[in-house]
């Protein structure tokens, strides 16, 4: 007391006054930030199922996205996702839920924009998405004609080992079946020709069957007139 | 080099004297001269003092202080002084119109008229009054009726408060102020502050009279409106005071006032406790500023180092302490010169 | 004898010295006060009401911002209501790591204090260092919590994220740092003739008048009653470990500075403690992700947050989302007693005595 606690004070401010100053350069050294640091919120578009969750998961309505449901799969298709960043507080919330990894924070902290439209960011589908996924669906049909082809093959290569039990599949009359099985054993073409409609369609095999067997009766009570004759 | 300024004055009232102008004029217009001289050097060395005592704060709190413009932020306060000088002019709808703007003028005024006496060198002051130290004391306390100007014009509470504050701070810190100086004079027998400087040719009065040194350092601080002593403006109890109604230049104009006021407490503390304008080697006009400028240097290491006290605190700080302490310093004073001249040292 | 007039002064809600969004109307008689009318409500957001419209696990963001200076502390609170409402078992590492980020939250929260009170009472120089040493712990939320202010670290059923490895180094070094910051503070302000003199016999809080308003945290103890939610009905882990309840006598403004400065102490040894019991395992436990607790129970939890006793009460329906949530808000209590402790002072006390109570509005006004 009696002023040596004044003299005290004066004496570590004078000790200060010689230290290192603490005062961060900003922004001509930028700060050296932690990994875990969140800036900004990024969101990879390719790696999005549009599950929902991180729209489920945030407190304050910050996502939404659109999508569509496309033609030729159950799957959605994400057509576009928004950040409606004024409203994000960085609480992580999202990218703990996020099962594919597509949103993450970088280390830009530098947010502030000049007009509040430029805070909310939409990220539209890119293009090479689009281009790609036709490719797919090009590629699959490909693959499933290979398929057809080769299921049909295998079930002529059927056919003529053992046409009996397969043709039952399309003709009643077993004295049918068996005219048509011997006509399939002989013609390749004509095995390949119900092959085929048998795994395509079923009806139209029964009735081409059908017609089949007809024209060989015919056929044959001609051939046999004619042996008569 | 000691007589730059003296030869150059003389110089100047003899080229006007041979323009066949009659000496009475001749100094006259020498003294306008000097006003313009000292105002432009009052103004450029706050522009530098500003700027030091940012930085200075800056270092005591383990910052860097502005660093922006130009080499160490010199020209910060540049760019503050025209960002004030452009803002809108605001005058409270409520105010007292006529006193709330001739009050920083008022203030700026009086703070100038400080330096009439300052002898800046050897044979270097505007007047040489005999009554120096006198009129120094006098046109300080003016510049509580600024404050108070200032307060009562504005009409807002918190103004108002710290004009009242600045009324009663001042009143009771220009008694131990005066007594203070009261032993130098006893000493020195003079008023005048050249015959008080040419007094400490072989000893600093801080040495004689340290008591009243310290008495005065703390009586100046409370009449500077500084730290820990600012009542009248105390930004987180009045946020601002007495100016907190003032923009752009008319607020410029009080803290320039303000700065121009420490710059005059400094000189005069300097001339009155530390011999002046003496000194080795340098010339005397060099030796008031470095004197000057370390007497303004420890106004800002106490401001940036201590807590702010309270109102009833200070009065009785004043009352209870500083007057006593000064008027027994009086006392030992003049029992001491008894002395002296009983033991026949002088 | 001279007539004066009662005037009013209002300090706030836009004033430098009122920690946010206060509003004190003073009634002045010259420079001594009369009464002080305190308003409230300038940082309402609505949060218990929020609260309803969240599920259980988008709350926590929420609670990080009711005492936005000591940012863990209300998080553990709800989150520990949570555990509590579904009877989840968190980990023991969670818990050491819990407790450790308490603490730094409260050495934050009373180093803001001290450096709020530094510039209140015109010692620009404190504020600067108390700035500075908090803002290690700004630096340590950054590295585990991702964030610097708001982190939401601590999550239900446990921490977001395991420690990082430079963790452990750092929190040590600041615990040893904690005295030598302590010895600058005192040296500087504590210590310090006017400091004592703004401080000393303002704002006395009486011990009996500190419990009729149900007063608590670091207020209640400077006025001389050594009572802690941590010791007097330890949550988590604190059982485990040693500790001291600095305590004051007179309840002044200077006994409300000690007592906040000797915790800071006191924190740092339970930080130094748990880290060096820290074990390893699991950071959280198996928590489901949509949380329904069983219908028509309802808790109340508390904590000692840096203000005092922070307590939930959670009400719930068995939905998703609470039925209703209450916050016992220290702060909002703490604040009750300004009139109280101002009466009688004149004008500058006004401001010691709000910055030694140290309310935070965000809180208050919820
Ligand atoms: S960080 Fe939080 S608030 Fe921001 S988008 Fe993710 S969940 Fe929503
Ligand atoms: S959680 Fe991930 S994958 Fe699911 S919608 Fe969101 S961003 Fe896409």
């Amino acid at each position: 007391m009696n002023g040596q606690g004044l003299i005290k004070g004066l004496g570590i401010t004078l000790k200060h006054f010689f230290q290192k100053e603490i005062t961060e350069q900003y922004p001509d050294v930028m700060p050296e930030l932690a990994p875990r640091f969140r800036g900004c919120l990024q969101f990879e578009f390719e790696k999005c199922i549009a599950c929902g969750i991180c729209v489920n998961s945030c407190p304050n309505d910050v996502l939404s996205f659109e999508t569509e449901k496309s033609e030729n799969s159950k799957k959605k298709k994400l057509l576009s996702y928004t950040i409606d960043f004024q409203y994000c507080m960085f609480c992580n919330l999202c990218v703990e839920g996020c099962p594919k990894d597509c949103l993450h924070f970088d280390h830009d902290f530098e947010l502030s924009t000049f007009s509040r439209d430029d805070i909310k960011r939409v990220y539209l589908r890119p293009a090479e998405m689009d281009e790609e996924e036709e490719v797919e669906t090009a590629s699959m049909q490909d693959e499933q004609e290979n398929k057809e082809q080769n299921k049909i093959e295998a079930m002529s290569k059927a056919l003529q080992k053992n046409p009996a039990k397969i043709l039952a599949q399309v003709l009643e009359q077993e004295e049918d079946i068996k005219i048509l099985s011997e006509l399939v054993q002989e013609s390749e073409k004509t095995a390949l020709k119900m092959a085929e409609l048998l795994v395509k369609d079923k009806e139209k095999a029964a009735k081409v069957a059908a017609g089949f067997v007809t024209k060989e009766k015919k056929n044959r009570l001609q051939a046999e007139k004619g042996g008569e004759e | 080099m000691e007589h730059l300024f003296t030869n150059l004055a003389a110089a100047f009232t003899g080229w006007m004297i041979t323009l066949g102008l009659s000496p009475v004029w001749a100094d006259i217009i020498l003294l306008l001269v000097k006003w313009i001289i000292i105002i432009t050097i009052i103004t450029l060395n706050i522009i530098v003092l500003i700027w030091l005592e940012r930085k200075v704060s800056a270092f005591f709190q383990e910052r860097l202080g502005p660093n922006r413009l130009g080499p160490f932020g010199i020209f910060q306060t540049i760019a503050d002084a025209i960002k004030l000088l452009t803002k809108e002019d605001i005058v409270p709808s409520a105010a007292d119109k006529l006193i709330f703007k001739t009050a920083p003028m008022f203030f700026i005024v009086v703070a100038v008229m400080l330096y009439t006496v300052i002898p800046l060198g050897q044979g270097m002051e505007v007047i040489n009054l005999n009554i120096g130290l006198l009129f120094f004391i006098s046109i300080g306390s003016l510049s509580t009726i600024a404050l108070l100007m200032a307060g009562w014009g504005s009409d807002n509470k918190w103004s108002l408060m710290g004009a009242v504050r600045s009324v009663a701070q001042m009143i009771s810190y220009e008694i131990p102020l005066a007594f203070s100086l009261l032993g130098v004079v006893m000493i020195s027998g003079s008023l005048n502050l050249q015959d008080i400087v040419a007094a400490q040719d072989n000893l600093w009065f801080i040495i004689l009279q340290p008591i009243a040194f310290i008495t005065y350092f703390i009586a100046a601080t409370a009449e500077l409106n500084r730290g820990p002593f600012d009542m009248p403006e105390a930004e987180q109890e009045l946020t601002g005071g007495a100016y907190t109604e003032y923009t752009g230049m008319r607020w410029a104009l009080f803290f320039l006032a303000e700065y121009t006021n420490l710059v005059a407490v400094s000189a005069l503390m300097a001339t009155v406790f530390l011999g002046g304008w003496q000194g080795p080697w340098l010339p005397s006009w060099l030796w008031i500023i470095i004197k000057t400028y370390g007497v303004i240097l420890v106004f800002f290491w106490v401001k940036w180092t201590f807590p702010r006290i309270r109102m009833d605190q200070l009065m009785s700080f004043s009352w209870k302490v500083l007057v006593p302490v000064s008027l027994g310093n009086i006392l030992l004073t003049g029992a001491g010169i008894y002395f002296c001249k009983w033991m026949g040292w002088c | 004898m001279m007539q004066s007039d009662i005037y009013t002064v209002n300090v706030g809600p836009i004033h430098p010295s009122t920690h946010g969004g206060l509003h004190a109307e003073a009634v002045m008689d010259g420079e001594i006060i009369q009464d002080v009318i305190v308003h409230l409500g300038y940082v309402h957001r609505s949060v218990e009401k929020i609260a309803e419209s969240k599920t259980y696990q988008q709350f926590v963001p929420y609670t990080a911002r009711l005492d936005y200076l000591a940012t863990n502390l209300p998080v553990l609170g709800y989150c520990q209501t949570v555990e509590k409402l579904l009877g989840i078992q968190v980990p023991e590492r969670a818990e050491y790591i819990r407790v450790i980020m308490a603490e730094l939250s409260r050495i934050a929260s009373h180093q803001i204090a001290i450096a709020a009170t530094g510039i209140d009472l015109g010692a620009t120089t404190g504020l600067m260092y108390g700035m500075r040493d908090r803002e290690r712990i700004m630096n340590i939320f950054e590295m585990t919590g991702g964030q610097r202010l708001l982190s939401s670290y601590i999550r239900i059923g446990g921490v977001a994220a395991d420690i990082p490895k430079e963790f452990i180094p750092v929190v040590r070094s600041f615990a040893h740092d904690i005295p030598l910051m302590i010895d600058e503070y005192n040296g500087l302000m504590t210590g310090n003739e006017i400091w004592a003199a703004r401080m000393q016999g303002v704002g006395i809080l009486s011990l009996e008048d500190a419990v009729k308003y149900g007063v608590t945290g670091p207020n209640l103890r400077a006025s001389g009653i050594a009572y802690d939610i941590r010791k007097a009905e330890p949550y988590g882990i604190y059982d485990r470990f040693d500790f001291d309840i600095p305590v004051g006598s007179r309840g002044d403004s200077l006994d409300r500075w000690k007592v906040r400065i000797e915790e800071l102490r006191q924190s740092g040894r339970i930080i130094e403690q748990a880290l060096d019991n820290l074990p390893e395992g699991e950071i959280t436990a198996r928590v489901p992700k949509v949380l329904k607790p069983e219908p028509g129970i309802e808790v109340y939890h508390r904590i000692e947050s840096a203000k005092g006793e922070l307590g939930y009460y959670i009400v719930s329906d068995g939905g998703k989302k609470p039925y209703r949530l209450h916050v016992r808000a220290p702060s909002f209590i703490n604040l009750m007693v300004l009139p109280l402790v101002c009466r009688g002072g004149v004008f500058q006390d006004i401001i010691t005595n709000i910055a030694t109570l140290d309310p935070i509005l965000g809180e208050s006004d919820r």
